[in-house]
C-alpha cells in the first residue's frame, strides 16, 4: 500500500507584497499607473484643446497649480524608476550578444541602454528649448 | 533494443497575449527613452517657465502642433501607448492581487486603453 | 534549556515536517545539532538523521552542487543545502522547508514528476538541421556559436527557479524557468533545427505567456543559468511568431 498523499501548500494571497524581490516587482509594475495618469493628463489637455481657447486656458491653469506640479514630480520619480527597471529587464528579452566569442554581460547592456535613454530625454528637452526660444 | 519511449506532445492553443504584449512593450520603450523628458517638459518646465517659455504650450502653439500630421502621430503614439503599457502592467498586478475575476479586470484595463485610443483618434481627426 | 556554553556550540534547525501516513498537514519540528564552522545545512540534516531522528526525509547525492538534489527553502529562500553553510546564515534558528510551489511528498521531499514531463515536452535533444552520415563527420561549431547557448546547458535541474517563481506557484501548469532554459539550450544551438517544434510547445497561456518577468528565478539559480533570459527571449520569439502566423496562413 502506498502512503503517498502529496500535500500542496497554498500560495499566500499577499505574496506580491512579500518583502524582497516580489515587492520590488510589484512596485515596478505599479509604475504603469503613473504612465497611465500622464497619458490621461495629455488626453484631457487634447480634449480641452479641441473644445476651444477658454477650455484650454483651464487646462493650462491646472498645469500651473501646485497640485499638478507635485503630481508631475511624483510621476517623474515613478518614470525614472521605470527607466531603471526597464533596462534591467531588457537583456532578459533578447538573445545573448556575442562579441569576440564571449557573451556581453547583462549589466553592461543595462548600463549602455540607460545612458542612451538619458541621452534621448536630454536631447528632447534641448530640442524643445531650442524650438521654443 | 527496447521500444522507443513515446512522449505525448499536444501543443497548447496559441495565446492571444502577444496582441497586448506588443503595445505594452512599445509603450514601455517609448517611456523608458523619452518619459522623463516628456514629463519634465509638459508637466514641470513649460508650466513654470523654467528653461522653456510658458508660451511654448499656448493655445496657438498647441493647436498648430495638434493640426500638424506629424504632431497628430506623436500625440496618438504617446497617449495610446501610455494607456496600453499601463493596462498590461495594471492587469497583471490586479491578477496577482486576485482583485477580481478576469473579464472585469480586462474591461477595466485593456477596455479603458481601447476606449482612450478611440477617443484620442476621434479628437485628433476633428481638431 | 541548554546552558550558555552548550548553546554557543549548537544550532537550532526548525524543519517543516510532513509524514503522509500520520500527519494531516505539515508542521514544524525543532532539532538542536552540534555546530561547526565548516558545516553545511546538508551536513546538519545528516547529523539529525544519524543521531536524532532516522525518519527525517530529504534528498541529496553529490554534496558539491552538481546533482541538484538537495534544493530546499533555507530561511525562506530557495537554496542548495550542500552549498549553504551555517556560518553564512544569520544567528538564531535556521528554518528549513521543502521547495515552495511543489506538492510535498514527505518532509523536505517534493514531487518532481510534473517537472520531468515539462522537460520531456520541449524536445530536449538536438534535432539536426541537415542529418549527416558518420562518413560526413562531426557537426562543427565555432566557439562563438557555442557561447550563444553554453550557459543554458549548465542547468542541474535543481528546481530552485520554480520555487522562486510566483507565477508557477499560481499556475502549476506553467512550463516554468528550468524547462525553458533547457529549451533555449537547444534552440540556441547552431546545429539544431527544432526551433519550430519547440516554439509550438510554448506559445500557449501555460507556455511563456504565464511569465511576468519577476526575474527572481535567475537570482536564485546556483549555476548562473539565467532562466529568466531563456523565458523572456522566447516571449519575444513567440510574439513575432504570433504575428508571422497570420502571414503564413495568408
Amino acid at each position: 500500500m502506498s502512503e503517498r498523499r502529496p500535500y500542496r501548500r497554498p500560495m499566500p494571497s499577499n505574496w506580491w507584497w512579500a518583502p524582497g524581490p516580489y515587492r520590488a516587482y510589484t512596485i515596478r509594475e505599479l509604475t504603469g499607473v503613473a504612465i497611465v495618469i500622464y497619458g490621461a493628463v495629455l488626453l484631457a489637455g487634447l480634449i480641452s484643446l479641441a473644445s476651444g481657447p477658454s477650455s484650454y486656458a483651464g487646462f493650462l491653469a491646472f498645469l500651473k497649480s501646485p497640485f499638478s506640479l507635485l503630481l508631475h514630480l511624483v510621476l517623474l520619480a515613478a518614470v525614472v524608476y521605470h527607466v531603471k527597471t526597464w533596462f534591467e529587464t531588457l537583456p532578459k528579452t533578447q538573445p545573448k550578444i556575442i562579441v569576440d566569442g564571449k557573451p556581453v554581460p547583462a549589466e553592461q547592456i543595462t548600463k549602455y541602454a540607460t545612458m542612451v535613454a538619458a541621452g534621448c530625454s536630454l536631447a528632447l528637452i534641448l530640442l524643445v528649448m531650442g524650438v521654443a526660444r | 533494443m527496447s521500444q522507443a519511449v513515446q512522449i505525448k506532445r499536444v501543443p497548447e492553443a496559441r495565446s492571444k497575449s502577444p496582441l497586448f504584449w506588443l503595445p505594452f512593450g512599445a509603450g514601455g520603450m517609448l517611456f523608458a527613452l523619452f518619459g522623463p523628458g516628456l514629463i519634465l517638459i509638459t508637466g514641470l518646465m513649460a508650466p513654470t517657465g523654467i528653461g522653456i517659455p510658458e508660451s511654448f504650450m499656448s493655445y496657438a502653439h498647441a493647436r498648430a502642433f495638434a493640426e500638424n500630421p506629424l504632431g497628430k502621430l506623436i500625440l496618438l503614439a504617446v497617449i495610446a501607448l501610455a494607456f496600453w503599457h499601463g493596462a498590461e502592467r495594471i492587469f497583471l498586478t490586479l491578477k496577482d492581487m486576485k482583485a477580481g475575476t478576469i473579464p472585469p479586470l480586462k474591461m477595466g484595463t485593456y477596455g479603458v486603453a481601447a476606449a482612450a485610443t478611440v477617443l484620442t483618434l476621434i479628437v485628433l481627426l476633428v481638431i | 534549556m541548554p546552558d550558555a556554553a552548550l548553546a554557543a556550540k549548537t544550532v537550532e534547525l526548525r524543519i517543516l515536517r510532513y509524514r503522509p501516513a500520520s500527519d494531516e498537514r505539515p508542521s514544524y519540528e525543532s532539532f538542536h545539532v552540534p555546530y561547526s564552522q565548516e558545516m553545511s545545512v546538508l551536513e546538519a540534516l545528516q547529523s539529525i538523521k544519524d543521531t536524532l531522528d532516522g525518519s527525517l526525509s530529504f534528498r541529496w547525492s553529490c554534496r558539491m552542487a552538481v546533482c541538484g538534489s538537495c534544493g530546499m527553502m533555507i530561511n525562506g529562500k530557495p537554496q542548495l543545502a550542500c552549498s549553504t553553510f551555517l556560518r553564512n546564515l544569520p544567528p538564531g534558528p535556521v528554518t528549513l522547508e521543502p521547495l515552495n510551489n511543489f506538492p510535498i511528498e514527505r518532509d523536505l521531499v517534493v514531487t518532481v514528476g510534473d517537472f520531468v514531463k515539462k522537460i520531456e515536452s520541449i524536445y530536449p535533444y538536438i534535432i539536426p538541421k541537415v542529418p549527416r552520415t558518420i562518413e560526413e563527420g562531426a557537426y562543427l561549431q565555432t566557439p562563438a556559436q557555442m557561447a550563444a547557448y553554453e550557459s543554458f546547458s549548465d542547468c542541474i535541474n535543481c528546481m530552485l527557479c520554480y520555487a522562486a517563481c510566483p507565477q508557477f506557484g499560481e499556475n502549476p501548469d506553467f512550463i516554468g524557468p528550468g524547462a525553458m532554459a533547457l529549451l533555449q539550450r537547444y534552440n540556441g544551438d547552431s546545429r539544431d533545427g527544432g526551433q519550430r517544434l519547440r516554439l509550438d510547445q510554448i506559445h500557449g497561456e501555460n507556455g511563456v505567456w504565464s511569465c511576468t518577468a519577476v526575474g527572481y528565478c535567475s537570482e536564485v539559480c546556483p549555476k548562473q543559468v539565467d532562466p529568466a533570459n531563456a523565458v523572456n527571449q522566447n516571449k519575444t520569439n513567440s510574439a513575432f511568431d504570433f504575428f508571422l502566423s497570420f502571414v503564413r496562413k495568408a
